[in-house]
């Protein structure tokens, strides 16, 4: 008897755990992710009888992470191309709000300005910051990357760093070393409306505004133009892309010069919404958009953005529920969850590997 | 620990010509101390000493670290650079990096080292910010080095008190023997100071924030304790990530907390100014409060790219200066500082360096020849009574601290910079 019962056991457990595995692997990811927003949401259903305030947390990290969106676009389109960190990314961002800032005072924008003064002065410093963060990224890629394309990987990467310092540097002699308030043109944090208990301030629409169409323009230019083909194709093989007549080098100009723009955009947003400017924000901003570019699936638009999205709304939670001296240490241990579970990140990477 | 601001400004220098004993008509006004000190030995001392200070002479404290070197220099120059017959010799270090914007703990260390290897060095003035006293402190402790503090405030290094950590001040003496002073009332009045404050002005919650470092955590501690004393709630007392973009987060907490007011322990460098920007917006009526860390022109002056107009309208601070006409000796020490730089207005903290090279120079002199030495110029310090000073009377006790207490409440001029209101009279 003992010796007939026996087989069974084994293979009864065996199954067992295959779909413990299955389940874990399937939706694991989704159970990491929603952690803390159902958690803090069964809080607050116990506590106050509704989820506004959860519902305040994910509003405002939408509106932050949608920052670190647009700069995680510019890391997650360079790398996508050429493979190569721009770790000089996030400090061109910087440059681009000091940019900005520089500009108002320049044009005279003030708290003072009327609406359509500041419309068409807040247009004008758009276009000199992307032009001038756009000109800067592509000046860095002549100078130290293209003459390292086919030296080891190693060698762009230690000078993108070192255009980092170099960028951060140029910031620091700029506006010097203490963080440096700026004028709040929009009255960034005046509420607008209040919808369901989320209080909606001026920097939220901002930030949704500018970031969503812009990310539309970029993936539909990247998807349907020429331009944009050429650049897909020189990700997945240049070699084979310059067979087929596309000019290679060139593409990749263009792809710093879009990646260069959108840090500039992202410059004047941030100086906008937060108006503190500091030569160190690149640096921290930097870290974060690339952290959210990993996240969602390096070399993806879509999964930077979701990156950028997801990250916004951790820390903010963590912010407010945990304590901002956490916030660090939970984004990360949230990136490293997300990598165990999907390596190759939320969306999936597009990258040569990756195919 | 110290920090403000070019508060001097809207100083109404005139009235309070308090009777003032006059001094020396060349400007060796104020100070004439250490009554009680002896006069050690027979004939005058003579030799050569080194007295350096080190301060954050960049970023947000600036304005006030360059008036107090002007004032150490001061001090200097009326005395003719002698103590008695010995000459005095000073150099100032910086312990800030344009890069850090305020102190640097590399820049401390190696200030403190630089000092203790210099064999004529037998007094340090510094730090302005008490974490970088933290780490100076024992290396000087170590080779018997006086230190004497213009703006140190917080509590553990000097003493074991409510709002000190564990280990403290022991810890930064290693050799067992204290070298440290300070000639500012530390954080247990000011913590006290601020909640009186608040207090009186309506506050019944209170939403605190701090930077986490050895000035700010220790201070935000101290605001719990004594407003725990004068039945004053605390909604909550959070450490920040200081280089955080915004707090957005930690305001939205505090307005689910139902804080009327707000105060951030902590240094600009921190991210004062987007917190207080962040917490003004979540809540919109709280009024805002701040310590010496954030009460600076380069803070609440929106033209030195500080917190806006419309928040620093609803901020108030507290700083162990007052209006220089305040002060015993004020008036004397303004002609005299306004005719050596042609300022009319220093800053408050001018005064602090300025006492503290005098409390120097008169430290050496009473010691007479052992003030030549390390451990005779120590010994004197620690000595000090009923000093006659510029600040007014007062005696260093047996753990380096002031027995002063005034603190100086200030808000916002129509200029941007810290305007003196009051003297707060704050029992700790």
């Amino acid at each position: 008897m003992a010796t007939t019962d026996a087989p069974p056991l084994p293979s009864a457990a065996a199954p067992a755990r295959n779909i413990f595995a299955e389940l874990l692997s399937k939706y694991g990811l989704f159970a990491v992710l929603l952690a803390l927003p159902v958690f803090y949401g069964i809080k607050d259903l116990r506590d106050q009888g509704d989820l506004s305030p959860l519902a305040t947390n994910i509003f405002q990290g939408l509106s932050n992470g949608s920052i670190w969106a647009l700069i995680a676009v510019g890391y997650t389109l360079v790398y996508g191309i050429i493979e190569l960190i721009n770790f000089a990314h996030g400090e061109n961002f910087m440059i681009g709000s000091f940019v900005s800032a520089g500009l108002w005072g320049t044009l005279g924008l003030t708290l003072a300005t009327g609406p359509l003064g500041l419309v068409l002065g807040l247009l004008l410093t758009l276009i000199v910051a992307m032009v001038t963060c756009g000109s800067l990224n592509v000046m860095i890629e002549k100078v130290a990357y293209r003459p390292l394309r086919s030296a080891p990987k190693l060698a762009p990467l230690i000078t993108a760093v070192g255009f980092s310092f170099i960028l951060q540097n140029v910031g620091l002699l700029w506006l010097g070393g203490s963080p440096a308030g700026v004028p709040d043109l929009l009255r960034a944090q005046d509420e607008v409306a209040t919808i369901i208990g989320i209080r909606v301030q001026r920097a939220d629409i901002l930030a949704i505004l500018v970031t969503i169409p812009l990310v539309i323009a970029m993936v539909t230019f990247i998807n349907k133009s020429r331009l944009g083909k050429a650049m897909r194709a020189t990700a997945q093989d240049p070699d084979a892309a310059r067979l087929q007549g596309i000019n290679v080098d060139t593409t990749i100009s263009l792809t710093f010069l879009i990646g260069g723009m959108l840090a500039g955009a992202a410059g004047l947003i941030y100086a906008l919404y937060q108006t503190t400017i500091w030569f160190f924000q690149g640096f921290q901003a930097g870290l974060i958009a690339f952290t959210a570019a990993v996240m969602g699936g390096i070399g993806n638009l879509k999964g930077a953005v979701l990156g950028g999205l997801i990250i916004g709304v951790i820390q903010q939670i963590s912010d407010s529920r945990i304590g901002s001296e956490w916030t660090p240490a939970i984004v990360f241990g949230y990136l490293v969850l997300v990598m165990v579970f999907r390596p190759q990140g939320l969306i999936g990477e597009e990258t040569r590997e990756a195919g | 620990m110290f920090i403000r601001s070019k508060a001097a400004l809207a100083f109404a220098i005139p009235a309070l010509v308090t009777g003032l004993a006059a001094c020396g008509d060349d400007g060796d006004t104020a100070a004439k101390s250490t009554p009680n000190a002896p006069a050690a030995g027979g004939g005058q001392a003579t030799g050569e000493v080194n007295v350096y200070s080190s301060l954050p002479l960049q970023g947000a404290s600036k304005d006030q670290t360059n008036a107090m070197v002007d004032g150490i220099k001061l001090a200097l120059e009326q005395a003719d650079s002698k103590a008695g017959g010995v000459t005095v010799k000073y150099e100032s270090l910086d312990d800030s990096t344009a890069q850090a914007g305020t102190w640097d703990p590399n820049q401390v260390a190696s200030n403190a080292r630089k000092v203790a290897q210099d064999r004529k060095a037998v007094a340090y003035i510094g730090e302005f910010n008490s974490g970088a006293s933290a780490l100076s402190i024992p290396i000087l402790n170590q080779v018997g080095i006086a230190q004497i503090s213009p703006a140190n405030t917080a509590v553990g290094l000097t003493t074991n008190e409510p709002g000190s950590e564990k280990g403290e001040p022991q810890k930064y003496q290693p050799t067992g023997k204290k070298t440290y002073s300070r000639i500012v009332p530390r954080d247990t009045i000011q913590g006290a100071a601020l909640v009186t404050q608040m207090k009186s002005d309506g506050c019944t919650k209170v939403g605190v924030a701090n930077d986490k470092e050895v000035y700010g955590a220790g201070l935000a501690r101290l605001i719990e304790i004594k407003a725990k004393e004068q039945n004053l709630t605390i909604t909550s007392n959070a450490g920040i990530q200081k280089d955080a973009a915004n707090f957005r987060g930690v305001a939205s907490k505090l307005k689910s907390e139902g804080a009327d007011c707000f105060v951030f322990a902590g240094v600009t460098a921190n991210g004062g100014i987007q917190i207080y920007k962040d917490v003004a917006a979540a809540l919109p009526d709280a009024k805002l409060y701040g310590p010496d860390g954030v009460c600076e022109s380069g803070f609440t002056n929106p033209e030195k790219k500080g917190i806006p107009e419309s928040v620093g309208k609803r901020f108030k601070c507290t700083v162990a200066t007052l209006d220089l006409t305040s002060y015993p000796g004020g008036q004397q020490f303004l002609k005299a500082f306004s005719e050596a730089y042609d300022e009319d207005n220093p800053d408050p903290y001018a005064i602090y360096g300025y006492e503290a090279m005098r409390l120097v120079l008169d430290t050496i002199e009473a010691a007479g020849q052992a003030g030549t030495t390390r451990e005779g110029f120590l010994a004197q310090l620690f000595k000090t009574k009923d000093r006659d000073s510029v600040l007014g009377t007062y005696s260093i006790d047996e753990n380096g601290d002031t027995t002063l207490t005034d603190y100086g409440l200030y808000t916002v001029g129509p200029d941007g910079d810290p305007k003196y209101e009051s003297t707060i009279k704050a029992a700790s």
